[in-house]
Order: structure tokens, then sequence, then C-alpha cells
């Protein structure tokens, strides 16, 4: 045998060994962890109830149904529509886990683009699992993707043209589920995905649906709360209400030129209230640090404070960053305050909970040494 | 001194001694670089983060390797030859007319795709003959083509690095027409001049024309050109009728190339693969390297230390960081430097026009397709008209780059005076 097939030949098995470890490695990613319902929940099943179309796809989901024992409207919660924004799914997945509806149903979403939950998007060095300390040990959480995963839907196509508007968006927003409302039953997996989140509120008549999400630090629209319309008085109210608790939130009005996003298309082709939230994750943004499991869980990025005091932020930012903690607190306390509002406009449907850890119970009042994923940790069974 | 920039110290200083020293080609280097500065920023070997990294560059591999197939398939059928007579032919009175078509002609692959390798090695390497046979040397041919790349890419109606600018605060791509036409058009036809007229000023084509080859042309006729067509037509008619499903530039490369092989001169397929993917392997290998390279630079926090550090220079000169820098971290990718420094630069320049400045940010972000090691549009672009490296190429566009540059800065600067003229949403 020739030397050069032998070389050959080795970096053949070397390749092959390289394969074999990584490609392990990306299967195991499609362990999301497990979710210990609450007291609450009353009915588990998967969203190609609604739509079959995705039925034995990874973009089936999981959606918790929490039904109280009184009458009343119905809220839709949607965690993880961006894989890469913790606090998202992670707030979806502490109101299941704590809260109790009392009236009206509550539909939770955690994992909202299931396919972008199992996998990690290249050159962006993001940490493949998250962990918080429980009672009944460590928890582990995905951290994944803003978009699906290409074994799901590939490959790109070098413009997105969404199909209900005609806008044109670049290629690789075909798979961010967040372009893709209303979504269509014969589009792409992540059009069929949206399609069944939107028959979902169709079919069960929602009436107000939340999207949680986060933005880096120096993307303008941070720490605010984005309303179609039709929702701004439940979202000015609740606006105020929070506020008052010494949250900062702005309102902004959905735009209505920016097509495929929730606050745009499920108002425009539901009967839904759809609002947006974003809180600050410097894990996701361009002018971060080293990125790693503590920059998505704390928010400590020394990068961050330089930026701040170079004036490019969008939301304040020091030494003690933004804990995953103060993040799902906003969240939760958005969906307490939006909500109480809405039931007080519309007292004929009204939706009440309790359980559901407020932001002062995460972050004001939590010891310092316990932000970063402990005390979040004190609300996961 | 931060560790940053240790790191960074640390990752060119071994690409450098990889390249110099040892000896070794640049992909290895990179992937060396890469391991180095995961190990000095304390990740000890992150085999996942060096093979997640290389995923980026799955869908541009895919491109220039079947790119390099269709190319090679124009030219063994002998299409190439037939259109090169053709077109001298017919605009043989006209030669700065014939430049500045040769010039869209280019640009138009680009145009429609966003990509300046699919412009260079579809369009560029079946114009490359006529500019050789007009008389136009080899260095200033390649410059042209790389150039009718460049601006193909950034050109309407699609621009990749431009949506994804406006993605990154979500502008939407409308009303980008306007500023992308006044950007490019004009420098396209005042490169391919100042590249080419010299030269073809005193054309003679009763000269040259014994030195056409018309043979394939008179053996098979028209339809020598089919291939040409099919990719012609399945690049465009997606856009043209969205409801038909997108192809894909690698499928639509790989169908013409199979075209190719009934409608001109006979060829061995296996022969033409082989020598084609020969071709692009030390290009697709450096791809790979820096796909490592920035997902370590990604971790260990020095994307974002130079990224930050552009951005903390006084005002003034923040119009000279993003000059050199998005060019530089285009050696990366274009599109990879239009969304980890065009958002933030456009944040940065947040009171001017988002519309246009985006637009001018993307053109100078397209610079990065000339910067090496990758090099995607010199380095085809020396390919295409059979030079070995592609350094006098990178020479020549200096000035040019500069003329770009100065011109993307002029229209952010008059962005808001201009924007009504210009901006028709």
């Amino acid at each position: 045998m020739q030397r050069k097939h032998i070389t050959g030949l080795i970096c053949l098995a070397v390749a092959l060994v390289i394969m074999v470890i990584t490609g392990r490695n990306f299967l195991s990613l499609k362990d999301l962890g497990t979710i210990v319902p609450g007291p609450g929940v009353t009915e588990k099943k998967m969203l190609s109830a609604y739509f079959d179309g995705i039925e034995g796809t990874n973009m089936d989901t999981e959606v918790y149904v929490m039904e109280g024992s009184s009458p009343g409207g119905k809220v839709l919660i949607l965690g993880g529509t961006h894989g890469n924004e913790p606090s998202g799914y992670m707030s979806a997945i502490t109101f299941i886990e704590n809260a109790t509806v009392e009236s009206g149903t509550v539909y939770v979403i955690p994992y909202t683009n299931h396919s972008g939950m199992t996998h990690n998007d290249p050159q962006e060095a993001s940490p493949q699992y998250i962990h918080f300390p429980t009672e009944n040990g460590v928890r582990t959480f995905r951290y994944g993707s803003r978009a699906s995963n290409p074994i799901d839907q590939w490959p790109d196509p070098d413009v997105y043209v969404h199909a209900a508007s005609g806008q044109q968006l670049s290629g690789s927003e075909t798979r961010n589920i967040n372009r893709a409302y209303p979504g269509r039953p014969d589009g792409t997996p992540t059009e069929q995905a949206a399609y069944a989140i939107a028959e979902l509120v169709r079919s069960e008549d929602i009436n107000l649906t939340f999207d949680l999400h986060e933005a880096s630090p120096e993307y303008p629209v941070i720490n605010a709360t984005v309303s179609h319309e039709k929702g701004m008085s439940v979202a000015a109210e609740g606006v105020m209400e929070l506020q008052l608790k010494g949250i900062a939130m702005s309102l902004e009005p959905s735009p209505t030129n920016l097509h495929g996003l929730t606050h745009r298309e499920l108002g425009d082709y539901t009967n839904t209230i759809p609002l947006l939230m974003e809180s600050a994750n410097a894990s996701q943004g361009r002018l971060r640090g080293a990125t790693n499991e503590a920059l998505a869980l704390t928010g400590i990025d020394k990068a961050y404070v330089k930026s701040e005091a170079l004036g490019f932020l969008y939301v304040p930012y020091d030494e003690k960053g933004h804990p995953i903690e103060e993040r799902v607190g906003r969240h939760l306390q958005g969906i307490i305050e939006y909500t109480k509002a809405y039931s007080a406009q519309y007292a004929d449907a009204p939706v009440t909970f309790t359980g559901v850890p407020t932001y002062d119970e995460l972050f004001l009042s939590a010891d310092e040494a316990d932000l970063g994923g402990v005390q979040l940790g004190k609300y996961l069974h | 001194m931060s560790i940053e920039l240790i790191i960074f110290l640390a990752m060119i200083v071994t690409f450098i001694a990889g390249c110099f020293a040892l000896k070794l080609p640049v992909s290895i280097s990179m992937v060396f670089a890469a391991v180095i500065g995961a190990i000095v920023g304390g990740y000890g070997f992150p085999l996942r983060h060096l093979v997640e990294g290389m995923f980026s560059y799955v869908d541009t591999v895919l491109v220039i390797t079947t790119a390099m197939i269709f190319m090679k398939v124009v030219q063994e059928s002998g299409a190439l030859d037939a259109l090169s007579a053709l077109i001298i032919q017919k605009f043989r009175k006209k030669p700065a007319l014939l430049l500045c078509l040769i010039m869209l002609v280019i640009m138009f692959p680009g145009m429609i795709t966003g990509s300046s390798t699919a412009a260079v090695l579809s369009a560029g390497s079946i114009m490359a003959p006529i500019l050789i046979i007009m008389g136009i040397p080899v260095v200033e041919t390649a410059c042209i083509i790389a150039m009718g790349g460049l601006l193909g890419m950034i050109a309407p109606p699609v621009n990749i690095p431009a949506m994804i600018i406006g993605g990154g605060i979500d502008i939407p791509f409308v009303g980008f027409e306007g500023p992308l036409v006044l950007l490019t058009f004009p420098l396209a036809f005042l490169f391919v001049l100042m590249f080419g007229y010299k030269y073809v000023k005193h054309f003679d084509y009763d000269a040259i024309a014994p030195k056409l080859n018309r043979n394939s042309i008179e053996t098979h006729g028209i339809k020598i050109f089919i291939p040409i067509f099919v990719a012609l037509i399945l690049m465009v008619i997606n856009k043209a009728v969205p409801s038909i499903p997108n192809l894909g530039m690698p499928l639509i490369f790989l169908i013409s190339a199979v075209v190719g092989a009934f409608t001109g001169e006979k060829f061995s397929p296996v022969k033409v693969c082989t020598e084609s993917v020969k071709s692009v392997l030390p290009v697709l290998g450096i791809l790979m390297g820096v796909g490592m390279f920035i997902q370590i630079m990604t971790l260990t926090g020095v994307r974002g230390f130079i990224v930050t550090t552009c951005l903390s220079l006084p005002a003034g000169l923040r119009y000279l960081a993003m000059a050199v820098a998005i060019p530089l971290f285009g050696a990366v990718s274009s599109y990879g430097s239009a969304s980890v420094l065009g958002v933030p630069f456009l944040l940065a320049f947040l009171s001017s026009n988002q519309i246009i400045t985006a637009s001018a940010i993307s053109l100078i972000a397209s610079l990065g397709d000339m910067m090496p090691p990758t090099a995607l549009a010199g380095i085809f672009a020396a390919q295409v008209v059979g030079m070995d490296s592609y350094t006098p190429i990178l020479k020549r566009f200096i000035v040019p780059s500069i003329i770009i540059v100065v011109w993307a800065i002029g229209f952010i600067v008059l962005s808001n005076s201009i924007a009504p003229y210009i901006v028709f949403k």
C-alpha cells in the first residue's frame, strides 16, 4: 500500500471518530429535559391536535392546559419561540410548574419552536445546556437556536418571502417561526408549526396571547411590550401597573409593515389580543464577551458594561448583569398584570390564577448570591 | 492587556506560524489557531465547537462545488467559445458599450442570488474569454469579474448583507432598491471602464476574428447555449413566480450541468467532476477553518472585544473603523461581517437614514469577499482566467476599494438629505 493511501486512511479514520463523537452529541440535543406539571395542569396534549400536518415531526410540541374551576376567558402563553432566549421558555415552564388557575383556562406551550430547541447556531458558540439546582437535584434544560433545526428544514432560500404579505427577508429567516405567522398548512415545517398555533388560537378562541422573548441589550426594542393595536388598552393598563411595581417597561405599537410576527399576524388573522414581551439577554448579543452558560444565566459581562459606558445600549448595564431571575420575573409579572388588566376590561371572560412567582419573589427579595439560577431553581420541582 | 487580546494574539501568531514557518495549508493553520485560542481561553480542546463552526459554510461549499462543475461543463461543451464569438461579433463597433453590457451580465447572477461566488463562477467564467480575446490582460479581466461579482451581490433585487443588517433591527427589505441602484451601477460602469477601456478603445475585430472558435456553434447550433439558458431560467423563475419552489443554487447548477452533457461537445463527466472538486478543495478547506476560527473567537469573547473596540472609537473615527473592520472581518465571510459588525455600526449611525445606511454598509461588507485568506471573489476570478495567484488582483483592487468605501460613506453622511429622493417605500 502506498504512503498516500495510508495517510488517506488515517485521515478517514480520524474523521469517522470525530463524526461519531460529535454526531452522538448532536443527537443528544433532542432531549429537552423534563417538565414537572404543577397542580394547575389539567391536561397535556400535542400541538398536532390542532393541525395534524405536524404530527410525528420535530415541529410538534407539548401544550399544557390549565383549566380553572370557574369558567372564564382563555390565555395562551408561548415560550421558546426562540430557543436562544432562555427566559422565554423558563418563564413558561415556571408557570406550568407553579400556577393554579381559578377562572378561565390557560394554555402554555413551553417550546413553541420545538425544532429550534434541538440544535445550536454555528459560529454563535452558545452553551448547549443551562442548569438549575432544585430541591430534587439539578435540573437541566436546553439552550437552543433562534431558528428551526436545518435537519428538519433545509436548505434556506436566498430570500425568504413571507407568504401572506410578500415581505422579503434574508433567507435564514425562513426558519424563524416568529416571521412565519399566520403560517400555511402546505408551507415549510416552520410555517406549518405557525399555522398549528394559529389554529389553536382560532379553535380554542384564545382571548389573550403572550409571546415571551429576549433581545440583545443593544437592540432598541427591549424591556418592552409590543402590542397589536387592538390590545393597546390592555397593554397600557398593564404597563402602568408594572411601572408602579418598579419594572421599567415601555409599550411599543406593533409595526404594520413588519410581517410574520405574533403581535402583527395573530392580531390580524385571529380574534386574540397578542402581546410580545422582551427582556435583556446578553448571551444573544453581538457585543458580548465570552459565551457560556454563566453569561446566559447571570448576564454578567464586562463587554456589555463597556458598551453601556459608550452609550450603545438600550438597557442599563452594570457589573451585576441581568440574571435569569430578573428576566423571568419580568415576564411572569407581565403575564400577571396584563391578565389582570384584560380581566378587568373584559369582565365577562376573566382569567385568574395564583401561585405564579412574582418579580419581587424571584428577583428583588432574592439573596444576591442566589441570582443566576439558584433562586429560580427554588420554583422548579 | 485583556485576556481577549491575549487570546486573539495567540490565534494570530499560531496562524502566521502555521502558514509561513511550518508551511501548512491556510485551512490547517486556521484549525490550529482555533485550537490554540480555545486552550489559551481555558476551554480545552473544544471538538464540538470546531465541528459546529464548520457547519456555517455547508451551503456555501455546495454552491461553490456545483458552480465549478457547471463552469467546467460550459467550458468543455464548447458553449463558452461559441458565446464569446457571438457577442464579440455583435458588439464589435461599440467597445465601451460592450464592456458595460459584459459588466451587467457578470453582475446578473449576483443580483438574483446575492452571491458573488455564483456571479464569478457562472457569468464571470463565461465572460472572461470575451474580455481576454478583446485584448484585456488576464489580471484586469479577473478584476472586472471579481468587481462584477461584488457589485452584483449588492445590487438589487437581492442583497443578502443588507437583509441581514436590516433584519438585525427589524427593518423589512423594502425601499432598498433606489439606494442600492445608485450605490452599485455607477461604480460598476466606472470600474469596468477603468480596468478595460484603454485596452479595447482601438479594438480591431478583423485582427482577432480568426482566433474566435466557431466550431462548436457551427456543429451544434443554438442548442449549445441551452445549459446557460436553463441556469438562467431556474435562477429567475422562482423570483418571478414565488409559488414555484426554490430549487437552490446547488441544484440549479447541477441540473444545468447535466443538461450541458447533451447539448455540445462530448466530455467525461467523471473527469469534469473530479477536476472541479480538486480545484475548489483548498477554498473549501479554508472555509471550514474559518468556521472554526470564528466560533472560537465567539466562544472566548474575542469577537465581542473586536466589535466593541471598533465602536468605542470617537464618532469621526468610527467611519474609518467601519471602513477597515467590516472588510477585514469579511475575510471570514461578508455575510458574517454584515451580521457581526454591520448591525452594530448601523445602530451606531442610527440618526442617519437606516435604509441608506444599511445599503451603504452592505456595499462595504462586499469588500470582504476580496479579503484574504478566503477572498472568494478574488480566488475564483483568478481561477477562471487561469492565474495561479490572486495577489495581483488584490493589488489592483486597492484604489477601487477606497473609491467604494468613500462612495458608501458619502451616502451615509448625506443619507438624511438624499433619502426623500431615493428611498421609495
